[in-house]
């Protein structure tokens, strides 16, 4: 392999990461409070890449890990709202609890709504940022043991991860003295770390969010450049080949997966602190399925592909959405682009780019040589 | 010394219908076993038996003296037994070096190979096989690119640098030219010695070039076995499965 200097991906990586951290130069803070969403976008749109690209398996389901993070994140933070502290307790209390309560039901965390004292473990902020990533990669660890030690795949994979988040949709909007239900959970505090907080329309919440981006991308780049990432592409091309050269498939499925769980859990996470809310539509279906159209859009094959792809498509659709005329337009705009790349650009943007540069190499037999002999 | 592949009595039963019904056989080390029989004898079942697609109902399989019956597939593999199918199946999206590699560890659980680096002698195991297949100057390919005969010889080098002791092959010059049916004879007659082969394979040509000895199924059964000489003058293989012509 060439070294990373000679390998034009490294740069276009290197040259994503100089941009992300350049905006603040450009912007105002609502500006890039707005694109520090998009970047949380670009990490479902790197997750769903990791699976679906490099492992073959299209979770239609990527919503239920971005949304245990989401909620984990934002019960710490509501705890932490100054509505929490205006209940008539020494300990915070999130304030529909007090609306969704019995009569004469205590005002403490432990006991004034059923279930509530799940609560209580978030009053430390920290709780809600752990299990907002180890819960969804615990979770995926699990489904993957069953799902794929079952042997299933395609299709069937796709739709037990598509049942999976509408159910729990429909419990989170079910349990609404414990979740708020349909409204979810609004008016939340900020997330403090060392004394710093993290006003969302700060620039140190955006730089929190863009390096995060570089970090998930560029280790994700790194994970499937390993032997482990090799075949776990190897198992996507023939599970039956890797399966007869030793290798037990579903330990690697179930890897991969959980990987891509912990990246949703961590861009819910980031989201909630960027945009104060975590609400049950994150796991509604369309939802998950506009995340597969960003990943296609950008390019399934390429972790910076479907990430840069996320972003693009939500700030033309940002764009698009000042455009009265066109604000109902855009979803059929954006399913014309989905059809239009799955049958024209199978491997989306960046495979466009890939072979651009193929092409480039073509006609500069020089510079072609000159990487060869580098190799 | 112990056989490299021992079957003992292995059957199986899919409902009534026994596929295989009592096959019993060893293969020593380093030897070329072909076997024949009509459609439905029961030969790529047996293969499903021993490399763990289907689970044996009676019997045994014995690599290198290890009873595997009954593990499942990868674990099998890591005892030693590399198959090759019927329809030649390769990491289509990946590089032919990439395949190799994949083929190549030695080590299978997903946290010994966060790595990157193949080891020198890795290296120089990986160029010798792609010698050994012929395709060096396609290291850099993606293998879904690759002529049918390319794919075939391909999935031979991965069983070669997989380093199975004993390998299946189902009908491996299924579909190629007489050019691609020699050389793939050549690449076979390379393995024996160093692993051994059990072979499925109609076309009698290419078993006369390869076998040492035959073993014939016929109804699940073990039929006959012998040498190429032995069998093509059996009467009980004439009848059952050469028909009255013989060998073509």
């Amino acid at each position: 392999m060439a070294g990373p200097l000679a390998n034009y991906r490294f740069w276009a990586y290197a040259g994503l990461a100089v941009l992300l951290l350049a905006l603040p130069l450009v912007g105002d803070e609502f500006w890039l409070n707005r694109v520090a969403k998009y970047l949380c976008y670009g990490m479902l749109g790197a997750a769903v890449a990791l699976t679906w690209g490099y492992a073959g398996v299209l979770n239609l389901g990527q919503g239920l890990f971005f949304g245990i993070g989401a909620y984990a994140m934002a019960m710490g933070l509501k705890l932490k709202s100054y509505t929490s502290l205006q209940q008539g307790s020494d300990q915070p209390v999130p304030d529909f609890m007090l609306w969704n309560a019995q009569p004469g039901a205590p005002t403490e965390l432990c006991c004034i709504t059923p279930g509530s004292w799940l609560w209580l473990p978030f009053q430390w902020q920290w709780t809600g940022v752990i299990v907002a990533v180890v819960l969804p990669v615990l979770l995926a660890g699990i489904m993957g043991r069953i799902i794929f030690g079952q042997r299933i795949s395609g299709v069937f994979v796709s739709i037990i991860t598509l049942a999976l988040v509408l159910l729990v949709r429909l419990v989170v909007v079910d349990a609404q003295p414990l979740t708020n239900g349909f409204n979810g959970l609004t008016d939340l505090g900020w997330l403090t770390v060392a004394g710093h907080e993290f006003d969302p329309y700060a620039k140190g919440t955006y730089y929190l969010v863009a390096v995060a981006l570089i970090l998930v991308l560029g280790l994700s780049r790194i994970l499937v450049a390993t032997r482990a990432g090799t075949i776990l592409q190897a198992t996507r091309d023939s599970d039956t080949r890797a399966l007869y050269l030793g290798y037990d498939v579903p330990a690697y499925q179930t890897f991969f997966f959980a990987v891509s769980a912990g990246i949703a859990g961590l861009a819910g996470m980031l989201y909630v602190i960027v945009s104060e809310f975590a609400s049950p539509s994150f796991l509604e279906l369309s939802f998950s399925i506009t995340m597969v159209v960003w990943a296609a859009v950008g390019g399934r094959g390429s972790i910076l592909g479907a990430a840069v792809g996320a972003i693009l498509i939500n700030m033309i659709e940002a764009r698009v959405s000042e455009t009265e005329a066109l604000v109902e337009a855009w979803k059929a705009i954006i399913g014309l682009l989905f059809v239009v790349t799955v049958i024209y650009l199978p491997k989306g943007l960046s495979g466009l780019a890939h072979d651009g540069i193929a092409r480039l190499r073509m006609r500069r037999p020089a510079l072609r040589l000159k990487e060869e002999a580098g190799q | 010394m112990t056989a490299a592949l021992m079957l003992d009595g292995l059957a199986v039963d899919f409902s009534g219908f026994r596929a295989v019904d009592g096959v019993s056989m060893a293969v020593a080390q380093g030897e070329l076993r072909v076997l024949l029989g009509a459609n439905g004898a029961g030969k790529t079942t047996l293969m499903d038996l021993i490399s763990g697609k289907t689970r044996a109902t009676e019997g045994k399989v014995l690599v290198q003296g290890r009873d595997v019956t009954g593990l499942r597939e990868h674990r099998i593999a890591r005892a030693g037994v590399g198959r090759k199918f019927q329809i030649p199946s390769v990491f289509s999206g990946l590089t032919l070096r990439q395949n190799l590699e994949v083929a190549q560890s030695r080590r299978p659980s997903v946290w010994s190979n966060l790595r990157f680096a193949l080891g020198m002698s890795e290296k120089a195991r990986l160029a010798e096989v792609l010698e050994l297949i012929g395709l060096e100057a396609e290291a850099g390919r993606e293998a879904g690119l690759l002529s049918h005969g390319q794919t075939q010889w391909l999935e031979l080098g991965m069983l070669m640098i997989q380093d199975a002791s004993v390998i299946l092959l189902d009908e491996p010059t299924a579909g190629m030219t007489q050019g691609e049916t020699a050389k793939t004879a050549e690449i076979i007659n390379r393995l024996k010695g160093r692993h051994t082969l059990l072979v499925v394979e109609h076309d009698m040509a290419f078993v006369r070039d390869i076998a040492e000895r035959i073993t014939v199924l016929h109804l699940g059964r073990v039929l006959a076995e012998g040498s190429v000489a032995f069998i093509e003058n059996h009467p009980e293989v004439k009848a059952a499965y050469l028909g009255k012509q013989g060998i073509a």
